[in-house]
C-alpha cells in the first residue's frame, strides 16, 4: 500500500501539469506541486521537500539536465528522487539519461492515469 | 636488184619513208610500189621506230622524251628474235600483223620484218620474211595477241591502280603515246556546255601544247557529239584527204596545232547509281538506270605526218577508252563514298564536339579508368572538383586522386566493375575549398569483343544537396514527433480521466464520442511513435546492438506482450520454442514480434490460432509467425512492406494500423542483414517469416550478401 505522496512536476506546459494533477489524485489520491521552469521547481522543491520530482528534459532556458543537475548539487533537494518525462523514446536516449543518475525515465506520450503506477515501480514504493 | 632479191626487201630514207620497194615487199605491204614511194615505214608496222634517232646512231631511249622502241628484249621475250641474232643497235627487230582483228588473225600473212640501220649511206634496208605456214601464223598472232594484251593489262593495271582520275588520265595518254608512237595524245573533256577542254596531254617537245585550252562549242557540234555517245570512232589518216570529210575550216583549226592525222574515240560515262545518302531522300534517283553520256574523247594525234592508224591502234584506244568509262564510274563512286565519308565525318566531329560540349557541360564527373585503375578520361567537371588540371589526371591511380580514406570506400565497387558488374555507391570527398561533398557515383564496365573488362566508365554526381534535404527531412520528422508527443500526452491523458466517469457521466452517445476520441488518440500515438521509427532506422541514427540472445527468450516475451489482446480478440497463440540463439539487438527483434504478432491477432478471428516457430537453419535463424487470417492477394505480397500499402486501406482503419509496421520490421532486419518475407493463399491464412544471423560471423557473410543484392538492385 503506496500511502498518499506528493509529487513536484516541473513542465513548461501547463496542460500536462494538469492532467498530470488529475491522473495523479484520481488513481492515487496524491498531491501535486506544479512549476513550469526550472528555477521555480527548485525552489518548490527545497521548500516542500515532494517525495519524487517529475523533471520534463525540454524546457527553455534551464533545461531538464541542468535542473537535475542543480538539485542533485543543493544538499537540500539532492535526495529527492528525480524522474525524467521526456518525448524521446530512444532506448539510447533514455540510457544517457539514466546514466545522469536520474531514478527514471518515462516517455511521452503517456497516459496520466497510469503515472501513480509506473512512479511506484519506478522508485519501488 | 631489188626486183631481183628473192627477199621481199624495201629501202627507207632517213626520215622513214619508202623510197624503194621490190614486188614481193609490195605484195606484202597491200599497195602497189609506185603507191608505196614516199610512204613512212612506220604507218605499216605497229612498232614505231623512230627514223630521226636511227639516223643520228641514237640509243633507244626512254618513255620521258614521250617516244620508244619495243625494245628488241620484249620482242626477244614474247617470241624468239626473227631471225636469231641478238638485237643491236641500228637493227631494230619487229613484227607485223596485217591485222590484229582475231578473226582474220590467222588468215592474214604473218610477216616478220628487220631493218639494217645505213647500209647505204642515207639508206636503211628492210628485209621481210613471210612466215606463211599457219603453225607459225597461229604462234605469231598469238604472240602478238599476248603482246597487245600484256600491254593492255599494263595501262589497265596502272588506271586501276590509281583512284585519282587525274593520274588515270595522264597515265593513259603516256601509255597510249608510247604504244602508238603518235605525237600527241590527250584527253578531251566534253562540258555540259557544249564547249570543252582537253584536260590531259601527252606531247612530244617539238609539238605545240594544247592542255587547258578552251575549245568553242563550233568545233564540236552537238550532232557530233550524239555521233560519238553513240560509239563513233574516227580515224583520219590524214587531215587534207577530202575523203575524211572535215570542213575547210577544221582543217585550218587543227593544223594550227601540227595535226596531220588523228584517231578519235569516244569515252563514255556510264553513270553509277546514287548510293542514297542518309536523309538526302535520293532514293529516285536509284529506281532507273540513267543514260550513257559522253564524257570525253580519247585522240591521238599524227603531227610529223599522215597516218595511216591500224586497227589493232583502233581497238587499243578503244579499249583504254573502255577503260577510262570504268575509271570514271570508279571515280564517281569513290567521288560518292568521299562525298559520304565526308558528311559522316562531319556528323561525327559535330556528334563528338557535341558529346564533347554536353559532357563539360555536365555538372558530372564522367571518367574513364582502365583495368590498372588510372584515368584515362576526365571530363571538365574533374578540374573544376577537385582543382586537378586534366593533364595531371591522364594515367593516374584512382587512390592517388582521392586519397586513402575515400579509396577505400571505393575498393569493394572497383572491384565488383572490373569483374563485370555495374555497381552504384555512396562516397563522400572533401574539395579543395575544404567543403565536404557527398557523391552517388556509378561504375559501368567496358568490355571489348571478347567479353572481357578493359575498364569503366565512373559516372559520379554530386548528391550533397539531397543529402542536406534529407537531414533535414529526418530533422523536421524528429522535431515534429517529439513536438507532437507533448500535446498528444495531454489528450490522451484527458480523455483517460474523462472516460472514467469521475469528473461526471456522460450520455450514452457522449461515452461513444469520447471512445472514438480516445482510441484515435492512441492510434495517433502509434503512429507519431512509428513514424518517428522508421525515420530513425532509415536514416541510420539507430545503431543496433548486436548480441548474442535467446530466440525462445524473445518470443516468451513477445507472447507476453501480446496475450492481453489475443484473449480480447478470442485468439489463441502457440508457441514451443526451443533456445534457439541469434545474434541480434533484442529490443528490435521483440518489437519485430510484436508487430507481426499484433497484426496476426488483428487479421484473426475468435477461436483462431497464432503460430510462433523458430529455427536454426545453416548460419541464419528462421522466425515464423503463421495464422489462419484471410489471406493475402498475390498481388500485394511484395508491396505489403512498403509504407502505408496495407492490402485494403479500410482494413488500417477498422484494425487501428498506421500502415508503417510492416515497414519497421523490415527495415530492422535489414539492418540485422536478414530478410523478411510473407507467404500466404487466400482463405488459408498468411505465414510471415524473417531470418536473423545466428552468429556474429554468419552476420558478416549476410551483410556483404545483402550489400550486393542492394547494390544490384
Amino acid at each position: 500500500m503506496v500511502y498518499a505522496k506528493n509529487i513536484l512536476i516541473i513542465d513548461d506546459e501547463e496542460t500536462i501539469q494538469t492532467v498530470v494533477k488529475f491522473g495523479l489524485q484520481l488513481t492515487a489520491g496524491w498531491d501535486m506541486l506544479a512549476a513550469s521552469s526550472g528555477p521555480e521547481g527548485i525552489q518548490l522543491a527545497q521548500q516542500h521537500q515532494p517525495d519524487a520530482i517529475l523533471l520534463d528534459v525540454m524546457m527553455p532556458d534551464m533545461d531538464g539536465v541542468a535542473t537535475f543537475k542543480a538539485l542533485q548539487a543543493d544538499t537540500n533537494t539532492s535526495m529527492i528522487p528525480v524522474i525524467f518525462l521526456t518525448a524521446k523514446a530512444q532506448a539510447a536516449e533514455k540510457s544517457q539519461l539514466k546514466a545522469l543518475g536520474v531514478s527514471g525515465v518515462i516517455t511521452k506520450p503517456f497516459n496520466s492515469l497510469d503515472l501513480p503506477e509506473q512512479i511506484a515501480k519506478i522508485l519501488h514504493w | 636488184m631489188l626486183q631481183r632479191a628473192n627477199e621481199a626487201i624495201a629501202l627507207l630514207n632517213q626520215r622513214g619513208q619508202i623510197v624503194a620497194v621490190n614486188d614481193p615487199a609490195a605484195a606484202i605491204l597491200g599497195l602497189p610500189p609506185g603507191r608505196l614511194i614516199g610512204r613512212p615505214w612506220k604507218a605499216f608496222v605497229n612498232t614505231p621506230v623512230d627514223f630521226s634517232r636511227l639516223h643520228r646512231g641514237a640509243q633507244p631511249e626512254d618513255q620521258a622524251t614521250g617516244e620508244k622502241y619495243i625494245s628488241a628484249r620484249r620482242v626477244t621475250r614474247s617470241h624468239a628474235a626473227p631471225f636469231g641474232r641478238p638485237p643491236h643497235v641500228g637493227a631494230h627487230v619487229g613484227v607485223h600483223v596485217g591485222a590484229l582483228s582475231p578473226s582474220q588473225l590467222l588468215s592474214q600473212p604473218i610477216v616478220e620484218w628487220s631493218l639494217t640501220r645505213n647500209i647505204l649511206p642515207r639508206r636503211h634496208l628492210v628485209v621481210f620474211r613471210d612466215r606463211g605456214d599457219r603453225t607459225t601464223q597461229a604462234e605469231v598472232a598469238l604472240a602478238q595477241q599476248q603482246q597487245q594484251a600484256e600491254l593492255f593489262a599494263e595501262v589497265a593495271l596502272k588506271i586501276r591502280q590509281s583512284l585519282q582520275l587525274e593520274d588515270i588520265l595522264h597515265a593513259t595518254v603516256t601509255e597510249v603515246q608510247r604504244i602508238l608512237g603518235a605525237d600527241r595524245v590527250l584527253i578531251y573533256q566534253v562540258l555540259d556546255d557544249g564547249t570543252g577542254q582537253p584536260i590531259s596531254e601527252a606531247v612530244l617537245p617539238q609539238y605545240p601544247k594544247i592542255l587547258g585550252m578552251q575549245f568553242p562549242e563550233e568545233v564540236f557540234p552537238t550532232d557530233y557529239q550524239q555521233r560519238y555517245a553513240e560509239g563513233r570512232v574516227v580515224a583520219i589518216a590524214n587531215v587534207r584527204d577530202p575523203s575524211a570529210g572535215l570542213a575547210e575550216c577544221l582543217v585550218e583549226f587543227v593544223e594550227q596545232f601540227d595535226i596531220k592525222a588523228k584517231l578519235i574515240v569516244p569515252i563514255l560515262h556510264h553513270p553509277v547509281l546514287q548510293t542514297p545518302l542518309a536523309g538526302t531522300g535520293a532514293s529516285d534517283t536509284a529506281a532507273s538506270p540513267r543514260p550513257v553520256a559522253l564524257w570525253g574523247l580519247l585522240i591521238a594525234h599524227q603531227c610529223s605526218e599522215s597516218r595511216q592508224w591500224q586497227d589493232s591502234e583502233l581497238a587499243l584506244m578503244q579499249q583504254l577508252a573502255d577503260q577510262i568509262s570504268i575509271a570514271l564510274a570508279q571515280s564517281q563512286l569513290v567521288g560518292n563514298l568521299e562525298d559520304v565519308v565526308a558528311l559522316r565525318t562531319t556528323a561525327l566531329r559535330q556528334q563528338e564536339e557535341q558529346l564533347r560540349l554536353i559532357t563539360n557541360a555536365l555538372p558530372v564527373l564522367i571518367g574513364y579508368i582502365d583495368r590498372e585503375q588510372c584515368y584515362q578520361f576526365n571530363n571538365q567537371a574533374y578540374e573544376d572538383w577537385l582543382g586537378l588540371s586534366l593533364v595531371s589526371l591522364r594515367g593516374k591511380h584512382l587512390r592517388e586522386v582521392w586519397g586513402a580514406e575515400s579509396y577505400d570506400r571505393m575498393q569493394l565497387p572497383v572491384q565488383k566493375v572490373l569483374a563485370g558488374e555495374v555497381t552504384t555507391y555512396e562516397n563522400e570527398m572533401v574539395g579543395p575549398d575544404g567543403q565536404g561533398r557527398s557523391l552517388n557515383i556509378t561504375y559501368i564496365p567496358d568490355f571489348d569483343a571478347a567479353g572481357t573488362v578493359q575498364g569503366f566508365f565512373a559516372l559520379t554526381s554530386d548528391i550533397s544537396d539531397r543529402k542536406a534535404i534529407e537531414r533535414m527531412k529526418d530533422e523536421f520528422i524528429s522535431v515534429v514527433s517529439h513536438e507532437l508527443r507533448t500535446p498528444l500526452t495531454s489528450m490522451h491523458s484527458a480523455l483517460k480521466i474523462l472516460s472514467t466517469g469521475r469528473l461526471g457521466v456522460l450520455s450514452q452517445d457522449g461515452q461513444q464520442m469520447l471512445e472514438i476520441a480516445d482510441e484515435n488518440t492512441e492510434r495517433l500515438v502509434r503512429l507519431v511513435n512509428n513514424v518517428l521509427d522508421l525515420q530513425r532506422i532509415e536514416s541510420g541514427d539507430v545503431t543496433m546492438e548486436m548480441q548474442q540472445c535467446d530466440a525462445a527468450n524473445l518470443i516468451i516475451h513477445a507472447i507476453e506482450a501480446m496475450q492481453p489482446m489475443a484473449q480480447q480478440q478470442g485468439v489463441t497463440l502457440e508457441s514451443q520454442p526451443s533456445e534457439t540463439p541469434i545474434w541480434a539487438d533484442a529490443d528490435y527483434i521483440l518489437q519485430t514480434l510484436t508487430n507481426l504478432l499484433s497484426n496476426a491477432i488483428k487479421f484473426s478471428t475468435v477461436g483462431q490460432t497464432v503460430t510462433i516457430t523458430v529455427e536454426k537453419q545453416g548460419q541464419q535463424t528462421l522466425f515464423q509467425i503463421c495464422d489462419q487470417g484471410p489471406g493475402i492477394p498475390e498481388d500485394n505480397l511484395d508491396s505489403i512492406f512498403e509504407r502505408f500499402q496495407q492490402v485494403d486501406s479500410s482494413d488500417s482503419r477498422r484494425k487501428g494500423g498506421t500502415g508503417l509496421g510492416l515497414t519497421i520490421c523490415r527495415e530492422i532486419i535489414e539492418q540485422h542483414g536478414g530478410s523478411i518475407w510473407v507467404e500466404s493463399q487466400i482463405g488459408q491464412g498468411s505465414t510471415f517469416a524473417f531470418t536473423v544471423p545466428s552468429s556474429p560471423r554468419s552476420r558478416q557473410e549476410q551483410k556483404s550478401t545483402s550489400l550486393q543484392g542492394k547494390q544490384e538492385s
